[in-house]
């Protein structure tokens, strides 16, 4: 029995970022959808319903990966997709240097299912996505 | 001078003072306000937050002094200004100390008032000036720092993908050399992004900025955590990464992420540096008020004329053995900046070809309870 082909969803705004992923999930046989700012994700998180998404944080755009991550796990908007995994992607650094580390706790907000750092190593990234989706 | 908006407190006890006082600098322009006691006067001050205060040191009630020392508390932009009868050098020098920016003796005339009522004005304006183009260039820093990180690692991260697609053959199978070079190519993107990330975070150590998050934190837990992270690569070195419990406590006031990277780079350094079947001993003794963590590693050691230049930005030590550490060279003096913002020392010694020892000197917390 053929299994469904599992949907990823790349949301960043710096297209050579989606393009070189695309090829990694292709290579796992997964699908690739990419958006290139928060908004048309919101709209291709509905529209696609994707299995998982991977999520850029710092896009040049006010409502950023924190509050997109936020508004999927707890909005009504996004009640019907709310237990997607979200995994962060990102450059971003703490001000202090290490690693980045998602503290929804003390922030009120809603963190991702996990998070890699840019740049992604192939197996790395494969291996979180398989782990989320066996979920 | 016909600079209305400026105001003016005069305190002093004496009727005719606040009056004549008034007449002049009301026909100058100036809003003023008078008080016959430093009580009085205070609760003005801290009512109109006025740019000068001129005050008598001699009154009933609360004395000039302390209402100056006062002034700086409720209002730190006002200029108290001292006027008094007894005008001795020591009253000034005291009141200069407490404060006060100039000092006018009675009797004066009007032409005097103005003077220094005008040198105090200046002294509002360069100060004012002075905090602007300190505030506009902190932004500015602040600003680039943020655009540096974005702008400069997106390029970066993004040809460092391409690189890891291409090596991971998922785009198609390449030749052995094809790899060879696209793997030094993906080498130098890496240790470029690197350095950026290395300078970004010694551009961001602000004292001011660390000590504000300043909580009791335990050394000997800060270490533990950071060997963890290491084992592995440790353990592929074929080094020996030992820790010795602290016999008392360990407690010391500080910032723990910085910390943690301050003792992850002398770590990372003790393995990096190290010979097979090394090891790199941590251990802990108090001295003074002072906890002293030791780092002792048995690796290639370090020639005595390079210990003063090794806290030095882009500093590296020439190794003859070929073995060109990776690296972009910030990393002791991230972590010398990091101690020295927690008022600590980094100490060294080292015999060339035995090893070298790393002593980091902090102060113990007070009230420790660990």
């Amino acid at each position: 029995m053929e299994k469904a082909r599992a949907k990823i969803l790349i949301i960043d705004d710096d297209p050579d970022f989606r393009d070189a992923i695309t090829p990694i999930l292709h290579s796992a046989s997964y699908d690739a959808i990419t958006a290139s700012n928060p908004e048309e994700g919101k709209k291709k998180i509905l529209s696609e319903k994707p299995d998982l998404i991977l999520l850029d944080i710092m896009m040049d755009s006010l409502f950023d990966g924190f509050s997109l991550c936020h508004a999927i796990k707890t909005s009504k908007e996004f009640k019907s997709v709310q237990n997607t995994p979200v995994i962060f992607i990102s450059a971003v650094k703490e001000v202090t240097g290490s690693r980045f580390q998602f503290k929804g706790d003390q922030e009120g907000m809603e963190g991702p299912d996990d998070y890699i750092d840019k740049p992604v190593k192939a197996d790395d990234l494969i291996e979180r996505i398989e782990r989320l989706l066996k979920k | 001078m016909q600079e209305k908006n400026h105001s003016v407190v005069v305190i002093d006890d004496e009727e005719s003072m606040r009056d004549s006082c008034r007449m002049i600098l009301e026909k100058d322009g100036f809003l003023t306000e008078t008080a016959e006691d430093g009580k009085k006067g205070l609760e003005k001050v801290k009512e109109m937050n006025p740019d000068i205060a001129l005050v008598d040191l001699k009154m009933p009630g609360i004395g000039g002094l302390d209402v100056i020392e006062k002034i700086k508390e409720i209002s730190p932009d006002t200029v108290p200004i001292v006027i008094t009868g007894y005008a001795t050098v020591e009253s000034a020098v005291e009141a200069m100390k407490k404060g006060a920016y100039d000092f006018l003796p009675k009797p004066f005339t009007p032409e005097q008032l103005r003077v220094i009522i005008k040198r105090g004005l200046e002294k509002i304006k360069l100060f004012r000036e002075a905090e602007s183009l300190r505030k506009e260039k902190k932004l500015i820093e602040e600003n680039f720092i943020t655009m540096v990180s974005h702008q400069l690692r997106s390029p970066l991260v993004a040809i460092a993908q391409y690189f890891e697609v291409m090596l991971s053959g998922y785009v198609g199978e390449m030749s052995k050399e094809h790899k060879d070079m696209l793997s030094k190519a993906r080498n130098r993107v890496e240790s470029l992004l690197e350095l950026i990330n290395d300078w970004l975070d010694a551009a961001r150590i602000d004292k001011g900025q660390l000590v504000e998050k300043f909580k009791p934190v335990s050394l000997h837990n800060i270490l533990k955590k950071q060997i963890e992270f290491l084992q592995p690569i440790a353990e592929k070195n074929k080094i020996n990464l030992e820790i010795e419990p602290p016999t008392g406590k360990s407690t010391i006031r500080g910032d723990k992420e910085t910390l943690e990277q301050a003792f992850a780079n002398l770590l990372n350094n003790a393995v990096k540096y190290n010979k097979p079947n090394g090891s790199v001993t941590i251990s802990f003794r108090e001295k003074d008020d002072c906890i002293i963590t030791d780092i002792k590693d048995t690796g290639v050691g370090i020639d005595k004329k390079h210990i003063p230049q090794l806290f030095n930005q882009f500093f590296r030590v020439n190794r003859s053995e070929g073995k060109q550490g990776k690296g972009s060279g910030l990393g002791l003096s991230i972590s010398k900046k990091i101690i020295d913002a927690h008022s600590g020392r980094i100490d060294v010694s080292s015999t060339l070809g035995k090893g070298s020892t790393f002593s980091v000197t902090l102060p113990k917390h007070k009230k420790a309870t660990d």
